[in-house]
């Protein structure tokens, strides 16, 4: 016995905040009811692109319980949010209406309804101007402008080798181009935020929200206060998925605004159609590949081309396309890479953050083309990515080089030991078999996209208990119990005794965004850091307390024990009092600071990310010619997480995650025309039940990852483009017929075995 | 309006107006906030409550439909001694929650189903919460746990 080997770390836990979870107990935001309390209810703009020439407010105010309108004048501030500067959104129009879903105006009143009544009663004046509704109308010459500087969000470019010369040369190339919807995050708590007058000049907002900094700088800007003024409170939030920030931001100005002008508290609960139409969507995107290999699979070069349809507002869409950029070529070891991507405005539901991060997109399209590669090839599909899979040592398309923790080529060999599920007799010959394959990367934490700090404390009672501030927010991910599981680890003592606190921006450091699969690895590392930092004070104590030298003691159970006689041994709590009384420090505050990003802006050469997870997937799945209707048999999703810290989680993680990939590969599409959002509600936009679940085995590959603890990697978001992605190949490999398009939905399947395209089917009984 | 019901055991006797929404009068009135609002449109479950034993959208139901009602909300299912709920305790010991909105809705229409159903099928499971959107889970932990729950109140019932 040591206290070396891994005790907490690693185990099946269960969720540390789950008791108030399964209890009703959680309160959420919109849980919370105040004395004096009013409600608040944003006016839309309801038609897609115009002029708003005035917002009356008269008739509004007649309506009984309507304390208050708000429109943009009303302001304090800029009216002015946005992830990169310079910002493009405004909290509420002015001039320029450049989706449906905008907030042109803002009611409270004492009741909801009332001021839903009193939205609606708003003479609101906007004259229309013909919408631009596609990305090649607001790519076409002369197209009016949706903002000042033209209709491009943002466009970059990855240079690797020469990849028009090494196509050309090619003795094997395939191109084609394909096509992804926007997808809605459908998180089961709408957006909701609640702000409440101190009365002693600041202003608390309790949030729904993934990024409670984010939220206090942009509330304070608009309200025109120094940021200390605002207290941002992350209540409990019912998923996010990327969703719930910029929205977020934005019913947390206008809550706030109302707040202070009412001396009220004000709440704002968004219903399930305004979360829909009025808040960020995942990018639909158009993207181009052409591959070229040699004859016995290897690839040479790869050029793409990629439009993402960012909607109305940047929002996250700088960050999105370089996602794309770096990721579109795939796991693969490619000398020659020519990557170009473009985010255009049009004027829809602006698109933002949404799990997984433009790299779902890219990821159907890549690997779509490395089945079409492969049937070129006539070579088995896991063998060609097996074949130009990256391995450690290799160079990504950025040209940066991982030494370790590239455990891809593990993951596809997990996949190949498995045996494929058998076919049931099927006399009727009423059913099609298909199986698709999917490798991926994703890259971990923010890399080139921003600082990637996060500040995390440790604090022990004299109970010898801990507390864990850092922040980075539970969303459902389970990031809490990650945290709770390093801090009992490294300190030695039951999990049951520590406790991850709320965030709120008053008592923890600015971490950062909760995004891009972050948590575990740098949120991780500077929990891990703070309890060591901690511990070495306690140690300190300790030795004093056995008279030995600090090397000589471990800490396990609560107790601090001696290593040659673990007999001798104190109770923590013992020590904590002792650490408390004398002087010794109880708490800690440490950073991790990932590697900085270091590439050339033009070329997107050099050290982007930290780490990658790599994923590998493998779907079987069974259509019924008759009604086009999907059955996945069997779906396989090997992931290198570097270190399972809880398995629990994990599988959590990686389930959820593909089940939102499969919806988005096969049942969900945001219907729109004319620019208006014609299914935004969960009767017509479909997300998946639990009857369209697959049954998602979880395989892990442990290759440390040296920038996280215990060699930890990211998993949040890989999953959704990984079973997208091997969706769409398995469509493909039972009907014979290749689709461009996500999602493939039962009744394009159906149409294809009508038509005649699908060359396995065909319409006999149909 | 007077309605009176009872609720989670205990009589209530309150005034309504007649438009009031079941899910309004068991949050904003009795502060029963385990039971969520997620569409507004009986479309995702989550403000799942038993009325007499049965599962029933409670943002569609006009709260002057309880009168003379026996409701049951996810504050109610706790043991007299305050343990949990074999359901409770399965959704966490099998991983069933994420972000945890939809499981108090979840929890709800699964107890209907273990009440009538007390040793389901997988296609019981699948039918009692086809009307509960989870956008977490991916719902095989909630598969298993409604199984694990059902067979610790088996086994409870030979034990007792």
């Amino acid at each position: 016995m040591t206290g070396k080997e891994l005790r907490i770390v690693g185990r099946r836990v269960r969720k540390v905040d789950g008791i108030e979870l399964v209890t009703g107990q959680a309160k959420f935001t919109a849980d919370m009811k105040l004395p004096g309390m009013l409600y608040g209810f944003a006016r839309r703009a309801g038609q897609p692109a115009g002029k708003l020439e005035g917002v009356k407010k008269d008739e509004a105010l007649k309506i009984p319980g309507v304390v208050d309108v708000l429109t943009a004048e009303d302001l304090p501030g800029p009216n002015l949010i946005g992830v990169l500067p310079p910002f493009d959104q405004p909290v509420l129009a002015t001039g320029d209406i450049r989706y449906a879903g905008e907030s042109v105006a803002f009611v409270v009143a004492e009741t909801r309804e009332a001021a839903k009544r009193g939205a609606a009663a708003l003479d609101v004046r906007i004259t229309e101007v013909p919408p631009i509704l596609t990305v090649d109308e607001a790519l076409g010459d002369g197209a009016r402008k949706i903002h000042e500087n033209g209709n491009i969000t943002f466009s970059r470019k990855l240079i690797k080798g020469d990849a028009d010369k090494a196509l050309a040369e090619a003795p094997v190339v395939v191109e084609n181009t394909y096509e992804t919807s926007f997808q809605d995050h459908a998180y089961l708590e709408p957006e909701t935020d609640l702000a409440v007058p101190g009365g002693d000049g600041r202003i608390t907002v309790y949030a729904s929200c993934q990024s409670p900094f984010h939220l206090r700088g942009l509330i304070a800007a608009n309200l025109s206060v120094p940021a200390g003024r605002v207290k941002v409170v992350q209540s409990n939030t019912g998923g996010s998925f990327g969703g719930k920030d910029d929205v977020a931001v934005e019913i947390g100005i206008l809550a706030a605004a109302a707040a202070l002008r009412t001396g009220r508290p004000v709440l704002v609960a968004h219903e399930r159609g305004e979360s829909m139409v009025g808040s960020n969507l995942r990018h639909a995107s158009r993207i181009t590949i052409t591959t070229g290999a040699t004859k016995e699979g290897k690839i040479v070069a790869r050029k793409i081309k990629i439009i993402l349809d960012g909607g109305a507002y940047a929002s996250e869409s700088p960050f999105v396309v370089m996602k794309a950029l770096i990721h579109a070529a795939g796991p693969y070891l490619i000398p020659h890479v020519f990557v170009e991507s473009t985010a255009v405005y049009t004027n829809k539901t602006y698109a933002g953050a949404f799990r997984g991060f433009g790299v779902p997109q890219v990821t159907f399209a890549s690997e779509s083309q490395m089945d079409e590669l492969a049937a070129k090839l006539g070579m088995n599909p896991l063998t060609l990515r097996k074949i130009n899979a990256l391995r450690p040592g290799d160079a990504t398309a950025t040209g940066q080089v991982f030494k370790q923790s590239v455990g891809l080529l593990q993951a596809i060999e997990i996949l190949e030991k498995e045996r494929l599920p058998e076919k049931p007799e099927d006399p009727s010959d009423r059913y099609l078999y298909g199986t698709g394959h999917s490798c991926m990367l994703q890259g971990i934490s923010n890399g080139a996209e921003g600082v990637d700090v996060v500040g995390a404390t440790v604090q022990v009672s004299q109970d010898g208990s801990a507390l864990v501030g850092l922040g980075l927010t539970e969303l459902g991910q389970g990031s809490r119990t990650v945290y709770a599981q390093i801090a009992a680890e490294e300190l030695g003592i039951p999990l049951e005794t520590v406790t991850v606190r709320q965030v709120d921006t008053d008592s923890v450091h600015d971490s950062g965004p909760t995004v891009a699969s972050r948590s575990t690895t740098v949120g991780g590392m500077a929990v891990l850091k703070a309890a060591r930092e901690v511990k070495e004070s306690l140690l300190d104590m300790a030795a004093l307390m056995l008279q030995t030298d600090k090397k000589e003691i471990y800490f396990q159970d609560g107790f601090a024990i001696l290593s040659k006689n673990p007999d001798a041994r104190i109770p923590l709590r013992e020590v904590a009092t002792a650490a408390y009384w004398t002087g010794h420090p109880l708490m800690h505050l440490a950073f991790s600071k990932a590697p900085e990003a270091k590439y050339d802006h033009d070329t997107h050469q050099g050290s982007i990310y930290i780490a990658y997870n790599f994923g590998a997937h493998r779907m079987s799945i069974r259509i019924d010619r008759w009604t086009g209707e999907v059955r996945v048999l069997e779906h396989l999703a090997a992931h290198d997480v570097g270190k399972v810290i809880n398995p629990v989680g994990l599988e959590g993680q990686v389930e959820g995650g593909s089940l939102i990939g499969y919806g988005y590969a096969h049942m969900e599409k945001i219907e729109e025309s004319r620019g208006i959002i014609r299914n935004a509600n969960f009767a017509d936009y479909a997300v998946p039940s639990i009857k369209d679940r697959i049954p998602t085995r979880t395989l892990v590959v442990e290759e440390a990852n040296p920038t996280g603890p215990y060699g930890a990697k990211g998993v949040g978001e890989p999953p959704v483009a990984a079973t997208a992605a091997c969706f769409a190949n398995a469509v493909s490999d039972a009907l014979g017929v290749r689709f461009t398009r996500l999602p493939v939905t039962r009744q394009d399947i159906l149409r294809a075995l009508q038509s005649g395209a699908a060359t396995h089917g065909g319409d006999k009984n149909g | 309006m007077k309605i009176s019901f009872r609720c989670n055991g205990k009589p209530m006797q309150l005034e309504i107006s007649p438009e009031t929404r079941a899910l309004d009068v068991l949050r904003d009135t009795l502060g029963l906030t385990g039971v969520k609002e997620g569409c507004g449109k009986g479309e995702c479950g989550a403000c799942t409550v038993l009325v007499d034993g049965l599962p029933v959208s409670s943002c569609l139901l006009p709260a002057a439909k309880l009168e003379g009602t026996e409701v049951l909300t996810i504050e109610g299912l706790r043991k007299p001694d305050g343990s949990l709920h074999p359901l409770q305790q399965a959704f966490l010991d099998e991983g069933a929650v994420q972000c945890g909105f939809c499981t108090p809705g979840m929890i709800m229409s699964a107890k209907a189903l273990l009440d009538e159903t007390p040793r389901p099928q997988v296609e019981d499971i699948e039918e009692a919460l086809s009307g509960n959107i989870c956008r977490c889970t991916g719902y095989g932990k909630i598969v298993q746990a409604v199984m694990r729950a059902a067979e610790k109140s088996e086994e409870g019932r030979h034990d007792g």
